[in-house]
């Protein structure tokens, strides 16, 4: 151990495995700094998501939920709030307008905040008892200001103040009716409570994700008739797609941060091993044995290995610090704290990297006959196959852990396996070609020499492919993909809903919206209907397992007809519906959930009517689109007679909010709903999530960069002692120039375009199959690869050339290294 | 041909018999040397001549057990280099071998007394740094302990290599053409000084050298071409 730690510490300071190490460190440091801010970001976007529950957690019951559920909350160190939710009637001497209550208490909410008109600070717990707050389409209908009476039940309340925004407005989604709030400690006066009455009762629960994830484990548990848990992600799908999207972005790009360090590490190594060599061959001469030998080398990998960790670690937790402190002023919350597990993968990958590498060539070393010593050329050839079997296993365990999603894992490395393969063929092809028809001195001599050496061409070609695999999938995703993911949820989204719009009302309602000032939104129709029989058989919502299912089953689905396939929903299996035959289109997540395949016939029953028709196909939706889409659309015959109202979506400006009242006023059968917080969130998701990933980006290519040609430098010295002959036989430098300048070429512009062709490919597949986003076909890349590929072989092609005119031909033939 | 040496055979401290080395080419076998037989008495200096590609350098593998004979046996010190395995003739030469190579054959990571202490601490030799910082004063390299090789000359590079060579006090020094990579003058010096530093341990000396006036400093010589002794000199017939 004393000889591997005095050869690792004068290695170190001498810079004999300096790119090893460099390659070694930046790999875990961009592992660690990626995965733990990638971490740290997606837990502040779930628990900014959480603000649309006002909680962390919500257990929701049609009875008072059983104080156990709460005992245990407090007992794992959780905060709690309760809630009750009702319709009543909320009147102003004669006029009686119904109400949705919400009773809250003093805690609410645990998550988000809950906004009062003209107050600069958000509201934190209930009204004063005896106060009540109101939604402005309340206070409107009913013509009351802060400071008038109202009556609820048999008691008189004051309004304390109107709510301009709350957080979990979307749990309630489906109730139309405008907001109350009243103080809990008043409920029991108003006697609206009593047996029978329609309340949905609500347990909030916020703190540590640990505490909460274990006691929702143990609610879960225990759940009994009428109680379920409730998640943003089931409440919201808008919230849900956002969320997804932003993890598998930042996975993606942690992904591809270790496929170009690991790389970088696979070449370094390769560099190291052979040049241990010499070293082993001294040893044995000077009689060490071959377990001493093994100690030394392995003991040097451990070394190597705990540096890397440590000082990987260190550096990759500063540049996550550095990135937190960059996107500070965005974020809404600070960063929660991150978890030591991207840490000890990155430590796990760069292990096993360098053990799969180093490894096997080292131990093999430790068999380097002493003669070594006397003849150089005689080197024990390292055990390809197990250097393969312990990389792939390394790349695997990496690709499953770090992707968390099988088509992510599976279209990256197919990817990086296709460039592979296509890199090597398509080198051997040229090598042929230009074997038969090369012409002149320089060319010539490349040829020979890439022929010769075909392997090392070979480790060459395949990393500079790779790399730049990783270097452009980057930046399709940042360029491509993720503007794909902002454009589909603009700034201008849809954020109100209207609905029950008449159809004779159609006309009115677009001179209403003109004369505010706004176009006039697409009104599509919507028909209430009961899904009854599937193939023949009656629907029993029983029969469903899960819970989400048996609700949807149960529940009227909103139904519309239109033949034309609207731009955010694809089509996934099956043809396009055709008014000449009728049919169901249906959304491809709920006919997962509810069992449905394409050509089962479905019966609705509609208003007393029911109404068949096969399944001609399924479709994908985009529901953060905030447009106005239907989980089932049929042809026009199928409904046409039948009684429809109007929908729209639309967007209005927070300042011109003001018209909504004007409007209720003037349609008071059609309701208005504001999805402005849900848009705001995915909005925030997005935006929080993008400028992580830009920032995350430039320092993956930053690093990534960096290494590549640090370890792309590696394989130099076989090249350098050639010119090193050539130069003593004669050849002059511009010669050995221009040698070097076409090899380089042809292996940067086989790389680059290689690269560029599975980048694009790659990344296409990613926005369609993992993404779900619609990006163009990106024609530039390949070319724009290849001309990158040429500069970066000539970028090291000229470092190589400066330092070959510094030393001699005697000092690089006796030391190429 | 067969030779023996002019000092009774017990005393010998390498004895080889009907050595020979056969490699596998293209066109067939090829003998790389054949048929080499010679005793060498304890203290005696022995210099290996003859061209480049004669088999000087196989020879003097064969002889340290840096590589194994196809034919024939080498015994050092007493012991059948074939009879042992490949750690067995490491912990041999590490007992009893020095070695000195044309490239210096120095670990550029380490200093030159690191470089010096290597042969004590793989033998496990307690004080290996006093004793390393001896020999390279001895060498005349007592100021630049620390020096990694690439800051020091080449004839530098030699001294640590034979400072590296005493230190563990060998039986029997390997010296593959000591001077090849130095200019005249400096190559003399280094040469005296293996030469002195020989005489001063007693070790036993074998020289490859192309070096006529090198070799002829040495006791006995066999001059080599095309694997086969063609000369001898300072043998008992």
């Amino acid at each position: 151990m004393k000889l591997a730690l005095r050869q690792f510490r004068r290695g170190l300071a001498a810079g004999d495995y300096r790119t090893l190490i460099a390659a070694l460190v930046v790999t875990i440091a961009a592992l660690t700094a990626v995965g733990l801010f990638a971490g740290r970001m997606a837990k502040l976007l779930n628990t900014e998501a959480n603000n649309l529950l006002a909680a962390d957690a919500v257990l929701t019951a049609d009875h008072p939920i059983p104080a156990h559920f709460a005992g245990a909350a407090r007992a794992a160190g959780l905060v709690v709030a309760q809630t009750q939710a009702f319709p009543s009637m909320a009147a102003k001497g004669d006029a009686a307008v119904l109400a949705s209550v919400k009773v809250i208490d003093g805690a609410y909410p645990l998550r988000g905040k809950l906004w009062l008109t003209g107050h600069a600070e958000s509201a934190t717990g209930a009204p004063p008892a005896g106060s009540v707050w109101l939604d402005p389409r309340l206070a409107n209908r009913l013509n009351l200001k802060v400071g008038d009476a109202l009556r609820l039940g048999n008691t008189q309340f004051n309004v304390a103040a109107l709510i301009e925004r709350e957080p979990d407005a979307a749990l309630d989604f489906a109730s139309l009716q405008p907001r109350l709030m009243m103080n809990a400690a008043d409920l029991a006066r108003t006697g609206l409570v009593g047996f029978g009455s329609r309340i949905k009762y609500r347990l909030l629960v916020a703190g540590p994700p640990q505490a909460v994830a274990a006691w929702q484990q143990q609610a879960r548990s225990a759940l009994a008739r009428g109680e379920r848990l409730e998640d943003v992600r089931e409440a919201r799908p808008e919230v849900k797609t956002a969320l997804e999207r932003a993890e598998t972005f930042l996975r993606l790009v942690t992904l591809l941060a270790a496929t170009l360090s690991g790389t970088a590490v696979l070449l370094a190594a390769r560099r190291f091993a052979a040049r241990r060599a010499d070293a082993v061959a001294l040893y044995v001469t000077l009689g060490a044995t071959r377990a001493q030998i093994r100690g030394i080398l392995l003991g040097e990998l451990l070394l190597l290995f705990v540096f890397g960790a440590l000082a990987g670690g260190a550096l990759g937790w500063g540049a996550q610090e550095v990135l937190g402190w960059a996107v500070r002023d965005r974020l809404p919350a600070p960063l929660p704290a991150g978890s030591v597990w991207p840490w000890i993968a990155a430590c796990g990958f760069g292990g096993v990297l360098l053990i799969g590498v180093a490894g096997p060539a080292l131990l093999r070393l430790a068999a380097t006959p002493p003669i070594r010593v006397l003849r150089r050329e005689t080197t024990a050839p390292p055990r390809l196959w197990l250097t393969l079997a312990l990389t792939g296993i390394a790349t695997a365990a990496l690709f499953v852990g770090v992707a968390g999603n099988a088509k992510l894992a599976a279209i990256v490395a197919a990817g990086i396996a296709g460039a592979l393969l296509a890199a090597g063929l398509l080198g051997w092809a040229l090598l042929l070609l230009f074997g038969r028809f090369a012409k002149g001195f320089a060319a010539r001599i490349a040829v020979r020499q890439l022929a010769r050496r075909r392997w090392l061409a070979a480790a060459q070609l395949g990393a500079l492919a790779v790399g730049l695999l990783g270097l452009w999938l980057l930046t399709v995703v940042e360029r491509d993909l993720l503007s794909a993911w902002e454009k589909r949820v603009p700034v201008d989204a849809p954020n109100q809903f209207a609905i029950n719009i008449q159809p004779d009302q159609a006309a009115s309602f677009d001179k209403a919206f003109a004369d505010a000032g706004f176009a006039p939104p697409a009104l599509q129709p919507m028909i209430r209907g009961r899904w009854v029989a599937q193939n023949g058989k009656p629907v029993d919502p029983k029969r469903f397992e899960e819970d989400r299912a048996q609700r949807l089953a149960e529940r009227e689905f909103n139904l519309s007809w239109g033949e034309t396939l609207r731009a955010d929903n694809r089509l996934d299996a099956g043809t396009p519906l055709d008014e000449s035959k009728p049919g169901y289109s249906v959304e491809a997540g709920l006919a997962k959930t509810l069992g449905i395949r394409l050509g089962d016939t479905l019966t609705f029953d509609v208003a007393g009517t029911w109404v068949s028709a096969p399944v001609v196909n399924l479709r994908t939706v985009d529901w953060d689109s905030f447009r106005v889409n239907f989980f089932v659309v049929g042809t026009r015959s199928l409904f046409a007679e039948l009684p429809a109202s109007l929908i729209t979506s639309f967007h209005l400006p927070v300042e011109r909010r003001d018209v909504v009242a004007r409007w209720s006023a003037q349609f008071p059968n059609v309701t208005f709903i504001d999805v402005g917080e849900v848009l705001g969130e995915v909005r925030r998701v997005l935006e929080l999530a993008s400028s992580a990933l830009r920032l995350v980006f430039g320092f993956c290519l930053a690093a990534g960069l960096t290494v590549l040609l640090a370890a792309l430098e590696t394989t130099a010295p076989e090249r350098r002692r050639e010119a090193a002959v050539m130069r003593a036989l004669g050849a002059s430098r511009a010669q050995i120039t221009r040698v070097q300048w076409i090899e380089g070429a042809a292996i940067g512009a086989t790389a680059g375009l290689v690269a560029g062709v599975a980048a694009s490919v790659s990344g296409w597949l990613l926005a369609r199959e993992v993404l779900e986003l619609t990006v163009p076909w990106n024609w530039q890349l390949p070319l724009m690869s290849l001309a990158t590929g040429v500069l970066l072989a000539a970028l090291i092609t000229a470092w190589e050339r400066r330092q070959l005119s510094r030393a001699s031909a005697l000092r690089l033939l006796r030391d190429p290294g | 041909m067969s030779i023996a040496s002019s000092a009774p055979v017990s005393d010998s401290v390498l004895e080889c018999r009907a050595l020979g080395k056969r490699v596998l080419v293209a066109d067939g076998p090829l003998d790389l040397l054949a048929d080499i037989s010679f005793s060498l008495p304890e203290g005696e200096s022995l210099a290996i001549v003859g061209a480049s590609g004669s088999g000087k350098s196989t020879l003097l593998a064969l002889l340290a057990g840096l590589d194994l004979a196809s034919s024939g046996s080498v015994a050092l010190a007493g012991t059948d280099l074939a009879s042992l395995d490949e750690d067995g003739r490491a912990r041999l030469r590490g007992r009893l071998a020095g070695f000195v190579f044309q490239s210096f054959q120095l670990l550029p990571e380490l200093t030159a007394i690191e470089n010096v202490m290597l042969p004590l601490e793989l033998a496990s030799r307690k004080g290996a740094r006093d004793i390393a910082a001896g020999w390279l004063e001895r060498v005349g390299l007592g100021k630049r302990l620390e020096h990694t090789p690439r800051t020091l000359s080449g004839g530098e590079q030699q001294r640590v290599a034979l400072a590296r060579a005493f230190c563990t006090e060998p039986r029997i020094l390997y010296a593959d053409e000591p001077t090849g990579s130095l200019d005249t003058h400096t190559g003399e010096k280094i040469a005296d000084l293996l030469f002195e530093l020989n005489r001063e341990t007693g070790a036993t000396l074998v020289l490859v050298t192309h070096d006529e006036a090198l070799a002829a400093r040495c006791s006995t010589s066999l001059r080599i071409a095309a694997g086969r002794v063609i000369e001898q000199r300072g043998f008992a017939a």
